[in-house]
């Protein structure tokens, strides 16, 4: 399949699970599932940090407008975006990567995914949380929230991996 | 030289970065305080009737329990119908009252979309400028107050509910009268807090809170909460008060919206007086 037409549909479908679904679940705690990072994350790893830049800020736009959050989701979504060639960086495997492969948990494997992603979805969910609080003296409940929905968020991403996206094969 | 260049590529991400960042923050801190387009909220076109699609479906789910709502509310109003209370006097006869004028109309409208579990929580609206609604006007359901319209656009409307840091309404102690402000910690949907009251006189538990009608938003007495909790602020004389809320507002579908009929008088004289204190 083409890549644009697949990466616009994906779009359209994290946003719509995102603010139609899943911004209406609510558990308690403060929890709340926020899935559109791993968007950003599946997109391959030959992507310049300007598109991923420019990608995270209409993303966090749409997903703002429709949760009346004003750029909350944008900042955090921006964080996200900016700090995962770091990561990538940080997590190299020996060989390097295959620039043409998306990094998907099928393709690269549980212990870098949980590792890079996991590490990458705390940054996001700690700052989104910061922000919405902005209050110094409110990071034991800040905290709280983000160890809370982290694991759920991050379940979640996997799972819907393991449902919809194939393992992609190279020579 | 080759070693510029590159720290002029590396610097240009941090720039755009920085760009972004900088558009998405003050976004953010500018539209919690006012609104200046509605096209960023789900007051706008697009989102509004994509919610409302949604909420077509999702409607249904507390169907039964709203129409019990509505009945109790029905029931209450229809006792108060004069085909309800016997005539004891044959004699009496029916007059206009021109000692009452009606102040405050009620529009009635339904919760398309709303949050709970975020820091400050806003709900949509389904109608919006074109049946009336405009900003500043407040929004009650049965149970009690649920907040005040924050953005309209032609047919919807966003809420800012009594779900957020601070909403600019004055309450007060239904029988002692005293006053102070409804404030929201962010954690709990069912608890808020009341501050600003001085400590000088006793305040019982489940004391009922409503709104003192000062602002010309509410009319004064419509129901706020419940006092569930009782301490003292260290180091000053203020009670620290927790609240019971008396609406569920996880559970609020149909609200009505007040209009006020006389609102313009009463900012047009606040404003004469204001004018004369300054000269």
């Amino acid at each position: 399949m083409n890549k644009l037409l697949k990466n616009s549909l994906r779009f359209v479908l994290f946003l719509l699970v995102q603010t139609l679904i899943l911004n209406q679940i609510e558990i308690g705690f403060g929890i709340q599932l926020m899935i559109y990072p791993l968007f950003i994350m599946l997109l391959s790893f030959d992507t310049g940090v300007l598109s991923l830049l420019a990608i995270s800020f209409t993303l966090g736009i749409c997903i703002d407008a429709f949760s009346n959050t004003f750029g909350l989701h944008t900042s955090s979504l921006l964080v996200f975006s900016f700090l995962r060639p770091v990561i990538f960086k940080l997590f190299d495997t020996r060989e390097g990567y295959d620039l043409l492969l998306e990094p998907t948990v099928l393709n690269m494997g549980n212990g870098w995914f949980i590792k890079s992603f996991g590490s990458l979805l705390l940054i996001h969910h700690f700052w989104f949380y910061l922000l919405e609080m902005f209050k110094l003296n409110d990071m034991g409940y800040v905290l709280e929230k983000t160890v809370y929905s982290l694991p759920l968020s991050f379940f979640l991403c996997v799972l819907l991996q393991y449902l919809f996206v194939n393992k992609q094969y190279t020579k | 030289m080759r070693n510029f260049i590159a720290f002029i590529k590396h610097f240009r991400n941090v720039l755009i970065f920085a760009l972004l960042q900088g558009i998405a923050l003050s976004l953010y801190f500018t539209f919690v305080q006012f609104p200046r387009t509605q096209y960023l909220t789900t007051a706008a076109s697009i989102q509004g009737s994509i919610l409302e699609a949604r909420n077509g479906i999702t409607k249904h789910f507390n169907l039964s329990k709203n129409n019990v709502r509505l009945q109790k509310e029905n029931i209450e109003l229809l006792e108060e119908l004069p085909k309800s209370f016997i005539k004891l006097e044959g004699k009496l006869v029916k007059i206009d009252d021109t000692l009452h004028r009606q102040q405050y109309e009620y529009i009635p409208g339904i919760i398309i979309n709303s949050t709970h579990s975020k820091r400050e929580n806003y709900f949509t609206l389904n109608i919006g400028s074109s049946q009336g609604i405009k900003r500043g006007m407040g929004v009650f359901s049965t149970n009690g107050i649920v907040g005040v319209i924050h953005n309209t656009s032609e047919h919807y409307a966003v809420i800012k509910t009594c779900l957020t840091k601070k909403l600019n309404t004055s309450i007060m102690l239904e029988k002692t009268g005293q006053q102070g402000f409804l404030e929201w910690d962010g954690v709990n949907a069912r608890k808020g807090s009341m501050t600003g009251v001085s400590n000088d006189l006793k305040i019982k538990k489940w004391a009922k809170v409503v709104t003192r009608g000062g602002g010309g938003i509410f009319p004064r007495g419509l129901p706020v909460g419940k006092i569930s909790r009782v301490e003292v602020v260290e180091g000053e004389s203020l009670w620290d008060l927790t609240m019971i809320f008396a609406e569920d507002f996880r559970k609020v579908q149909n609200v009505y919206i007040i209009k006020n009929l006389l609102l313009d008088e009463q900012r047009d004289i606040e404003k004469q007086t204001d004018y004369e204190d300054q000269e």
